[in-house]
């Protein structure tokens, strides 16, 4: 995967994606969204993974949970794997479902040793399932378990040491979740060993007011803000060039805007490696 | 401390159906620390109603956002979404709705909803080869009546006593007002099927529609033939052969064994 900003696939960008070939190093699908054994919008993504390097991240496979993983789930995204190729393939360092039920959101772990075996157990399983290494995504979260016997960047170095997995940081996650907990952004930031992060995304969220509280919801609306830029340069620093996501899937806007943001962080990239230079 | 078992449970009541779990929370300057958990309900609530926005854009037309999400919001108290993959959460959404209808003068849009469920399902089928004739011809005339008919995977059947096809392609388009349909014209019985990645509808008699539903309980041809001419209209005779040739010609039927 080229070490350059990719975007977001969205649907209703299919087809102007496949007529106007936007110059972008590589697309990022939601693994579900591409699910179906057949028709148009599997084939759209077979035609769009002939042209441009691919990644699949999940929203779904509920890795945390402590019910058995969802056979038919994984045979999916296995399927999917399968077919489409990607050079990447990623998941959430979150639980959705107990019981049989699921909230189709992210919930974040309590960093326990117990919740550490758990979940570093079940990546081993599903990168022995898939045949390769899967990336953990950190989460934006907005509660923290009582009791949490680590901080977030402890528990998801040590995923990454017991599974094998690589890491994707999430920039505009760590910095959500350090303003609703209150920690330092690139404390987070410094605690990830340099090897282990083979993507960053980025993305937009929104602010509301809880009370006496101002949380951040890592909504995926916006453009990138100015301070998660400034975090984007601190991980460039930090880690090198990785490829990178704009990460845009709620009020979208047209593909040129995506790709700007995408030309943007291409831009901060080369010229942090030029003063390096 | 609790287990991770536990701690999950008692979490995903607490977002799913409103329990207390606020001792787990850390308060972080929240009070009461459920408004943490709070957030996650809404995300749980908002992204179940936005799947079932997306599978059901022509019903939510007819009836609006306020009634749509009514019935979403009552539909998952019901029926809580069971997979990771939010796309199936809306499986049993017009079951729901005919059960909620029953008997009213709404009752066409459980039809509709179904239709569109159905659509989405063809859309996404697997793919599959016409049926091999060659192998067909080879096959001994004294097995016919045993053979077993595969359907093509992007076929669906359709029946309604409404004009639902009508309803639904005239709500379709969002830019337009859709024209006055009159629910009591009667209804149809539909083949869906999907060709070069478009849905076909094929109108059906109510021979060829029993015939075919038969088909896809995996019933013997003889047996499937017999179930068509019985629900045949009376005047028409049930012609299986003309049937037979008629979805193969449309790649409905697509294999046998």
């Amino acid at each position: 995967m080229p070490a350059h900003a990719g975007i977001g696939l969205r649907a209703q960008h299919h087809l102007e994606v496949l007529s106007e070939s936007p110059k972008v190093a590589w697309f990022e699908a939601h693994s579900e969204n591409y699910f179906a054994a057949g028709g148009a919008r599997v084939q759209i993504l077979d035609r769009i993974r002939e042209r441009y390097p691919l990644s699949l991240h999940g929203v779904g496979l509920s890795l945390g949970s402590t019910d058995p993983l969802d056979a038919e789930h994984l045979a999916n995204l296995r399927r999917a794997v399968e077919r489409f190729e990607p050079q990447l393939v990623s998941e959430h360092l979150s639980w959705s479902s107990v019981g049989g039920r699921f909230a189709n959101d992210l919930l974040p772990l309590p960093y326990t040793d117990e919740a550490l075996r758990h979940v570093s157990a079940r990546i081993a399983a599903v990168q022995d399932a898939l045949g390769r290494q899967i990336l953990i995504e950190n989460v934006s979260s907005y509660l923290q378990f009582a009791d949490s016997a680590m901080p977030e960047w402890e528990f998801l170095t040590a995923v990454a040491a017991h599974s094998g997995c690589g890491l994707l940081l999430d920039l505009n996650n760590i910095y959500v979740a350090a303003h609703n907990h209150r920690f330092d952004a690139l404390e987070y930031l410094h605690a990830i060993p340099r090897g282990a992060v083979q993507e960053f995304h980025l993305a937009g969220h929104s602010r509301v007011r809880h009370g006496a509280l101002e949380l951040l919801i890592d909504t995926h609306s916006t453009a990138v803000c100015e301070a998660v830029w400034e975090l984007y340069r601190a991980a460039l620093r930090r880690f090198g060039a990785v490829p990178t996501l704009i990460e845009w899937d709620s009020q979208i806007p047209p593909l040129a805007e995506l790709v700007a943001e995408a030309d943007k962080a291409n831009a901060l990239e080369a010229q942090l490696h030029a003063h390096a230079a | 401390m609790p287990t991770l078992r536990e701690l999950q449970t008692r979490v995903l009541g607490a977002v799913l159906d409103g329990e207390d779990a606020a001792e787990l929370i850390r308060a972080g300057g929240l009070t009461p620390s459920s408004e943490r958990l709070e957030v996650y309900a809404n995300n749980a609530r908002i992204n179940f109603t936005e799947s079932l926005r997306l599978g059901y854009p022509v019903l939510l037309r007819l009836v609006g956002e306020a009634y749509f999400d009514q019935c979403a919001r009552a539909y998952r108290m019901q029926c809580p979404s069971r997979s990771g993959d939010l796309h199936s959460a809306g499986a049993a959404f017009a079951a729901y709705l005919g059960e909620l209808h029953t008997g009213g003068e709404h009752r066409y849009l459980a039809d509709v909803a179904h239709l569109e469920w159905l659509c989405q399902e063809s859309l996404m089928a697997a793919e599959h080869g016409r049926l091999d004739l060659a192998r067909l011809a080879e096959v001994a005339p004294a097995r016919y009546e045993s053979l077993r008919f595969k359907l093509h995977p992007a076929a669906r059947l359709f029946a309604s006593d409404y004009p639902a096809r009508e309803i639904w392609e005239a709500n379709l388009a969002t830019e337009t007002e859709p024209p006055l349909i009159d629910l009591a014209k009667g209804g149809e019985r539909l083949l869906l099927m999907r060709r070069g990645g478009r849905l076909e509808f094929h109108r059906l008699s109510p021979g060829e529609h029993a015939f075919l539903e038969s088909l896809a309980a995996h019933a013997a041809f003889a047996a499937a033939v017999e179930t068509g001419a019985a629900a045949a209209d009376a005047a028409a005779a049930f012609d299986a052969a003309a049937v037979l040739r008629r979805f193969v010609a449309a790649e409905a039927i697509v294999d046998f064994s």
